[in-house]
């Protein structure tokens, strides 16, 4: 479904992502994971239109996204949030969602109610009134996904969704990933919360100064040398 | 419920009280509705995309240019020339919008540019002796035509502004349930993230722009057919431009009735404190200047933002 091939991304005499290459298919659940500054919201600027890059090709559903908007990129099926939450603080949380949902249709009522029924989905239901800026950092993260999620993507790209939430939070989320997964929806996650991406993931790429240093099932990425010297440092 | 009535009363007022009103009353309140109504022209652009023109004079200005010289020359009726001023306008409108917007400009970087393309339109304008240069037009004395846009007395050019002013909020509250709304006020919070939710942010601006300076050109003709009389100064000139952003941004920006509001607030107050303060030129401005500060230091989301919008 997602093809990421040798891509490069360089700002200036920085290069951020060096010949990356990745593919997600439909239905899977991948982690990118990586100490700070790895690289991997690079990945996510790459992938959904904000950066293009330097060299190198991507291709979603087989056609290229170099190049297209955002906006088109997300009507084409592919969605994102960020890693630093980014609500419409002045809007409802529905009023937020709704903007998602218009993704696919130009009557407001349909939008409303495609909305209402992401917010019930991801438990945000009863905040539905709230202006965003009223929400907890554990509702602003469901508020990000909800709006991704209301743009009904077949990929969905999720960054920190549970930075800074406490355990329980955290619970909670992973439970809603594996719903938004048992929808049919192909999710790619960078995550630093470990246990978390580890329970998840089908797959897990590690990035490490913008290079792939490993890609396997949870359990081996975890045990590999290059891994846990990327994260660690090398033994003395 | 109570405010629906208090809308219904104020528009049975507006409706049917201005015939008894003595002329300097009807004189401002037609004010109250033209700046009203350039108020709600420029709210679609800078209260709900979030953009904030310094230029509205420009479209203004094409829009009363458009219409008297269209009469003058070729004796075509005002009201058609409105609509050609209008669609001029807003083509005028699109082709800033899309340098502005294509090229990233964002926030007081585009403010800068819509006042220098109004600069500029003002500047031609005095250098244009086809269109009266510096001096202006005269739309002269004529009999009084309805089909003309000339009329005997006040009272049917405050209908017309009055129309002019309920069609504007008519189309705000349409626009303000309508994807373009969602989409404008998500652009406002955050283009980016707007983007990403699946916003044609570039579109839905130019479609903002298009549907503000056509508006705005259509209060330019009503200023031209009202005063019979418009320089480059008075129709390109910075001041215009300021008049309708401050009606959107004290009665409260990216609502429906804010421009209004702001208007029958602020129209009073320059024209109370000018007849207050005679024989003392500019303290009367000052006046104003201050209930301006005010205003914005302690209700920066405008009057309307007092209740605000949920």
């Amino acid at each position: 479904m997602l093809e990421i091939d040798s891509v490069t991304k360089r700002f200036g005499g920085l290069t951020a992502v060096s010949r990356f290459s990745l593919t997600v298919d439909a239905g899977e659940i991948v982690g990118l994971i990586g100490p700070n500054g790895a690289g991997k919201t690079t990945v996510f600027h790459l992938l959904s239109g904000f950066h293009a890059p330097t060299e190198g090709a991507i291709r979603f559903k087989g056609v290229s996204v170099i190049g297209a908007k955002p906006h088109a990129i997300c009507r084409r099926g592919l969605a994102r949030t960020f890693q630093i939450v980014q609500p419409f603080v002045n809007l409802t949380t529905l009023e937020n969602v709704m903007v998602g949902a218009f993704n696919r249709t130009d009557d407001p009522a349909a939008a409303r109610a495609r909305a209402l029924e992401v917010l019930e989905f991801v438990g945000l239901g009863a905040r539905r009134d709230v202006p965003a800026r009223a929400l907890t950092l554990s509702d602003r993260k469901r508020l990000e996904m909800a709006r991704g999620l209301a743009t009904q993507p077949e990929l969905l790209l999720l960054d920190e969704v549970m930075s800074g939430l406490n355990p329980t939070e955290i619970e909670a989320i992973i439970g809603l990933i594996r719903r938004i997964h048992a929808q049919g929806i192909a999710l790619l996650i960078i995550e630093h919360v470990m246990r978390a991406i580890m329970a998840l993931s089908h797959r897990i790429v590690v990035l490490h100064h913008g290079e792939k240093i490993a890609e396997g099932r949870p359990d081996d990425v975890a045990r590999d040398a290059r891994v846990i010297e990327a994260y660690l440092g090398a033994p003395a | 419920m109570g405010a629906e009535v208090l809308l219904g009363l104020a528009l049975g007022a507006l409706l049917l009280a201005p015939p008894f009103l003595p002329p300097y009353f009807l004189e401002i309140l037609i004010s109250v509705m033209l700046f009203g109504y350039l108020g709600a022209a420029w709210n679609i652009l800078g209260g709900y995309a979030g953009q904030f023109s310094f230029g509205h004079a420009a479209y203004f200005g094409i829009g009363a240019y458009t219409s008297t010289l269209l009469f003058l020359n070729l004796g075509v009726t005002p009201w058609l020339g409105m609509l050609a001023g209008g669609v001029l306008a807003a083509a005028f409108g699109l082709f800033a919008g899309y340098l502005s917007f294509r090229y990233g400009l964002r926030g007081p970087y585009f403010s800068l540019v819509t006042l220098a393309f109004a600069e500029m339109l003002r500047v031609v304008a005095v250098n244009t002796k086809a269109v009266g240069s510096s001096l202006g037009l005269v739309i002269p004395n004529r009999e009084p035509a309805a089909v003309n846009f000339v009329f005997g007395g006040k009272l049917p050019y405050y209908y017309v502004i009055l129309a002019m002013a309920l069609g504007a909020v008519w189309i705000t509250r349409r626009l303000s349930r309508s994807k373009l709304g969602y989409s404008l006020l998500a652009i406002r919070e955050n283009e980016d993230a707007a983007e990403a939710a699946g916003v044609d942010a570039l579109g839905m601006k130019l479609r903002a722009m298009a549907l503000s300076s056509f508006l705005t050109a259509l209060g330019g003709t009503f200023y031209a057919q009202y005063f019979a009389y418009i320089d480059p100064t008075i129709t390109f000139g910075p001041s215009v431009s300021i008049q309708g952003l401050l009606q959107a941004i004290v009665g409260g920006a990216g609502t429906v009735l804010g421009p209004i509001v702001g208007a029958f607030v602020l129209t009073p107050v320059s024209e109370l404190s000018r007849a207050a303060i005679r024989g003392r030129a500019g303290v009367d401005v000052m006046l104003y200047g201050v209930v301006l500060v005010l205003v914005i230091s302690f209700l920066p989301q405008g009057l309307l933002g007092l209740k605000k919008r949920r």
